[in-house]
């Protein structure tokens, strides 16, 4: 696939800047709709996830009295299911509550979200960018677009057939340097300093990378790293990924 | 999932640029069209606030930034459809163009990011680094050459450009209020 052939928009979603990348389709304006339908999407799920929205089913819950329950979004229920799994299988490490009550919170077999401590407050800031990057690729998919990208302010997947060159910004510095290139997958990187909420675990000011199929898994393992400082975490084979402090 | 380091590509590194980086994506004009596809013309206004309506964007928390603003007036047989309104703001390390799409009622139809630059750093704030800029990518803006980069990154902020988006909702409202912008 050469690049000539790229359609490129960025729009102000999810609290940075959102890029969609397409090849070109065979009819000239199926990329605008299919383009306009995954904005669209990463919109709907902004609402529902993010805690600064007094409507999302985020903010609805941390409102919440202790006792009290939502029935909450699938997609919301789909992120919370993996965010537990991950809790458990990192011992406790990865933590949409981050600290708040990390066991606060309960999903039941329906839709239903449990309020278990008056204190929890859940956070889904380092998972549900990677969960919506990949919805979005799924809605280009179904729009019938063959190859591209859809990258969230660094929480990236690449689909179809096409190499995706990553360069990593230096955030304390400034500046850019190419990593990589990336297929059919997906790459995120956080960065973790003084005035971040999660630490990471080697003091100082630090950048963690993480390939993995998925988008949510690279987003919610770059906090696994970071919080065990540990590039070999077993869960990272877990999910066929692999990880970078730099 | 397939990942092959930059080490591993050493054209790609030996060819690569020191630090910049940049991304057009829509020249205004092909933003306006996409954000008023009914449109069949748009009349470019100047609108100059007067002091007035400064002061009172003022009391709203909006700095205004400038009392003079270009506006496109969207037109469907002579009726107006809405507004598109451009801007560019200035991050820690990023210079990002932007249209904004206002609609009749006053509420933001649509925002478009039209191009980013990212600098090695402190060049953002240097007006011989910016200048570089001016003009380029209208023509092509929709089609990409080579290169095609990903930044990854700790997340960028877009506060910059929300701000933006409230000031230019602001001083549309108070053009139209005042006459200047009909």
């Amino acid at each position: 696939m050469t690049a000539a052939a790229m359609v490129r928009r960025a729009r102000p979603l999810l609290g940075t800047l959102v890029e969609v990348g397409l090849c070109e389709m065979p009819e000239p304006c199926a990329h605008s709709q299919a383009i306009a339908a995954a904005f669209a999407e990463i919109a709907r799920l902004q609402a529902l996830m993010s805690r600064f929205d007094a409507g999302s089913d985020i903010a609805r819950f941390n409102a919440l009295p202790r006792g009290g329950s939502i029935v909450i979004d699938a997609a919301t229920h789909e992120v919370l299911t993996f965010a537990q799994a991950l809790s458990d299988a990192s011992g406790g490490a990865f933590d949409i509550s981050v600290g708040s009550a990390p066991q606060g919170w309960r999903l039941d077999a329906g839709r239903r979200l449990h309020k278990l401590a008056d204190r929890a407050r859940l956070d889904l800031g380092g998972i549900a960018k990677g969960y919506i990057v990949d919805r979005a690729v799924r809605t280009l998919r179904g729009h019938g677009c063959t190859a591209g990208w859809v990258n969230a302010g660094g929480d990236l997947r690449a689909f179809g057939a096409i190499e995706v060159p990553i360069v990593l910004r230096d955030e304390p510095h400034g500046g850019t340097r190419p990593f990589a290139q990336l297929a059919d997958g997906a790459f995120a990187t956080s960065h973790f300093g003084a005035e971040t909420r999660s630490r990471c675990s080697p003091s100082g000011s630090a950048h963690v990378s993480v390939a993995a199929p998925l988008c949510v898994q690279a987003d919610a393992l770059t906090k696994v790293v970071a919080l065990s400082g540990d590039t070999s975490h077993p869960l990272l084979a877990r999910y066929g990924a692999q990880a970078w402090l730099h | 999932m397939r990942i092959t380091l930059a080490s591993a590509l050493a054209a790609v590194s030996a060819a690569a640029p020191a630090s910049a980086f940049a991304v057009d994506y829509l020249s205004a004009e092909q933003a306006a069209k996409l954000m008023f596809p009914d449109a069949d013309a748009f009349e470019a206004r100047d609108v100059t606030l007067d002091a007035a309506t400064l002061q009172q964007l003022d009391a709203q928390g909006i700095k205004a930034r400038s009392a003079h603003w270009s506006a496109r007036v969207a037109k469907h047989a002579g009726a107006t459809l809405g507004f598109v309104v451009t801007d560019a703001v200035i991050g820690k390390v990023e210079l990002i163009d932007y249209a904004v799409g206002i609609a009749l009622d006053g509420s933001v139809k649509q925002i478009e990011i039209l191009s980013y630059r990212e600098s090695h750093g402190f060049e953002v704030r240097l007006p011989a680094w910016r200048k570089q800029f001016v003009g380029k990518g209208a023509a092509s803006a929709i089609k990409v050459g080579e290169d095609i980069a990903n930044i990854s990154g700790a997340t960028l902020s877009c506060t910059h450009v929300t701000d933006g988006v409230r000031r230019i909702v602001a001083v549309v409202a108070a053009a139209r209020r005042s006459g200047a912008l009909a």
